[in-house]
């Protein structure tokens, strides 16, 4: 059983730049260059995010991207364009937009990364609701020690929704990229296999408790301050009861 | 390039059940296939304007319990149907497998591409109208993705890893890979997976616009194949790691993934990435094409679909491999389809019979694969694969064996 999973770089995509300011951490607007202008008029907001976090992680990392197999995880992916199609349902008479139907499904952003990077590496799309992020985390697990060795891309993200499907979640919009690796060289810290614990949500920061309940995909940021503050510790991975815990080993090469 | 070493360990499959327009359970299912009869009939569930041939659900469904009624959509009522099948004692598997390994060692991994939809589409009516959703309308529950999955994990009180998968029309594939993945690094000792999707109006309405659904019932390989029909299913299998109480299940062997790198809903039109899949496949469970004795194919029967996948297969297999297509029986069941005909190519080994293609009347000149039109029976059958390919160019290959 392999012991920990290197973290070899990481990455946010947040337009909304305050909303990290309480952390500490510093994140990325879109970032239109990264996104050819023909795949950015067809793309969503949280493709563009996810997208852009993405990059920024493999270029950090100095990742291959055409050949970096990779895990997306949302709690609701294309939420926008979901809504826009729902909306035009109860009309018979109204046509649906075939790019827009084939833009909802939840692997959309991982379709897109391939084409932008010519990856044919296998890609997949996971969704956990509170817990989509420790999911995340156990699935490159789960394919790395397949593998054996190896790296993957692991991305987090959530767009703004409208607050008539679930709120608060959608009131802000978070993407986080990390590039994960079986091997310790150049790598910014280690983690654990995440577990259930016994702790619960009650002692948990309320500025970050507030930001996760708002953007699902902000669970990530204890994990993310550890590495910044290059600490050891024990980090949650979600804010509901039954919490996944990591130990994260932070080698403070951050700052390089 | 010769490598018979197996890159990752098997698993057995401890119980699996169907529901589909076949009806509950295997012998259901094995019943049409065997006669090669389409469960294809016009869409009664709701309206959508224009002719749709689609393989529904007809019969009853059980219903959700109180403690759980924030998860009740039809989606999860279909997981629970199937998931109690005696018949296929999924249910009665799990309850043993709790035993055996403890709540928190069994994962739960369902694909789907739209979950609850359904019931969302019936919400959106009324938020049009008054500008609120209802009061009983619970997203996070009932259509996020996970629903289903979550569902299932609260009703059979499993306590492990639990999430979906949603890539399209290899969700339910992909499931299984992930299974079998949480099994081989030690993770889980028993991980329930399989798809679970149901009809619901974007789907329809979404693949018309497309110009990809058929006014008849479809005709996977024909030469005048004009688009799916769409159907609705879930396919259910316990998985757990191999040991001397379950050598006498059959396996999955391994599941091969690949990315088109294409396009968003066209697939590379000389099935590259189809191919890579099951070249994948083969590779992770250390065999030769020439292993594989039946392969079910993803055939939607879509001009583009089958068209490149005869290509794929004939660049993989040759003509070698007897290969068939059954949408034309139960309908492209979306989500669940790569759990659904992982199941028929389970059926196929373990009836020892190859099935038909339903629809199909005459062959498209251009495909070179040896396309079964009629079931037929075949001696001495070990090892079976299954395609699925999805929107965004993302294909899984299923190899299971006896």
């Amino acid at each position: 059983m392999m012991k920990q999973l290197f973290i070899k770089s990481y990455a946010i995509c947040c337009p909304d730049a305050e909303l990290l300011a309480p952390f500490g951490l510093l994140g990325s607007d879109i970032d239109k260059s990264l996104i050819p202008a023909a795949m950015r008029r067809r793309t969503s907001m949280t493709t563009r995010m996810a997208i852009t976090a993405a990059k920024l992680a493999c270029t950090q990392a100095n990742s291959d991207s055409q050949h970096l197999a990779s895990v997306f995880a949302s709690l609701g992916g294309e939420i926008q364009v979901t809504d826009a199609l729902c909306r035009l349902l109860p009309d018979d008479n109204e046509l649906l937009s075939p790019t827009q139907f084939h833009n909802s499904v939840h692997n959309t952003t991982a379709g897109y990364w391939a084409i932008l990077n010519k990856c044919q590496e296998p890609s997949t799309a996971i969704a956990a609701a509170d817990d989509t992020f420790a999911m995340g985390l156990i699935e490159v697990w789960s394919q790395l020690q397949q593998q054996g060795c190896g790296e993957r891309l692991l991305v987090c993200y959530d767009e703004l929704w409208p607050q008539y499907l679930a709120p608060p979640i959608g009131l802000a919009a978070f993407a986080c990229a990390f590039v994960l690796s079986t091997d310790a060289e150049q790598a910014i810290g280690s983690l654990s296999l995440p577990q259930i614990s016994e702790q619960t949500e009650k002692n948990f920061p309320i500025e970050w408790l507030m930001l996760t309940e708002s953007a699902p995909a902000a669970a990530v940021i204890p994990l993310l301050m550890a590495l910044q503050q290059a600490t050891q510790e024990q980090v949650p991975l979600n804010i509901k009861t039954p919490i996944w815990v990591s130990d994260i080993s932070a080698l403070g090469r951050d700052k390089e | 390039m010769k490598n018979n070493q197996i890159l990752i360990a098997p698993v057995a499959i401890t119980a699996y059940s169907a529901l589909s327009a076949s009806g509950l359970g295997c012998a259901a299912l094995y019943q049409d296939l065997q006669a090669n009869y389409s469960k294809l009939a016009p869409l009664s569930l709701f309206n959508v304007p224009f002719p749709a041939y689609v393989g529904e659900i007809k019969q009853p469904l059980l219903s959700i319990r109180e403690q759980l009624s924030d998860y009740n959509c039809r989606n999860a009522r279909v997981a629970l149907t199937a998931l109690n099948d005696e018949q296929g004692g999924v249910r009665a598997a799990v309850e043993a497998a709790k035993e055996k390994y403890g709540a928190h060692r069994i994962g739960v991994i369902i694909g789907t591409s739209t979950s609850g939809l359904y019931e969302t589409e019936d919400a959106y009516g009324v938020l049009v109208e008054t500008g609120k959703m209802p009061d009983d309308f619970h997203f996070v529950t009932e259509h996020a993705y996970q629903a289903t999955g979550r569902f299932v994990q609260l009703e059979l009180g499993l306590t492990g890893v639990c999430f979906a998968i949603s890539t399209a029309c290899s969700s339910g594939a992909k499931a299984i890979a992930a299974g079998q993945g949480l099994i081989s690094a030690g993770i889980c000792d028993a991980v329930l997976v399989g798809g679970v999707d149901t009809l619901c109006r974007l789907t329809l309405r979404g693949f018309r616009s497309l110009e990809l659904v058929a006014n008849q019932p479809c005709k996977p390989m024909d030469k005048d194949r004009q688009g799916i029909s769409i159907g609705e299913a879930a396919g259910l299998m316990l998985l757990e790691k191999c040991h001397a109480d379950n050598a006498n299940k059959m396996k999955v062997l391994a599941v091969g993934e690949s990315s088109d790198a294409h396009h968003m809903s066209t697939p590379h039109p000389d099935g590259e990435g189809a191919a890579l899949a099951m070249r994948n496949a083969l590779q992770l469970a250390g065999l030769q094409a020439e292993n594989i004795d039946y392969l079910n194919l993803h055939a939607t029967a879509t001009k583009i679909n089958d068209r490149m996948e005869s290509r794929a297969v004939f660049n993989v297999f040759a003509d070698a491999v007897p290969c068939s297509g059954t949408k034309g029986v139960t309908g492209h069941t979306l989500g669940a389809a790569g759990a659904l005909e992982t199941i028929i190519a389970l059926l196929a080994l373990q009836h020892q019979f190859i099935p038909g293609t339903q629809g199909l009347q005459k062959l498209d000149e251009e495909c070179q694969c040896q396309v079964v039109k009629e079931p037929v029976s075949k001696q001495n059958m070990h090892i079976a694969m299954s395609n699925s390919f999805g929107f965004g160019g993302n294909n899984a290959s299923v190899i299971v064996a006896l």
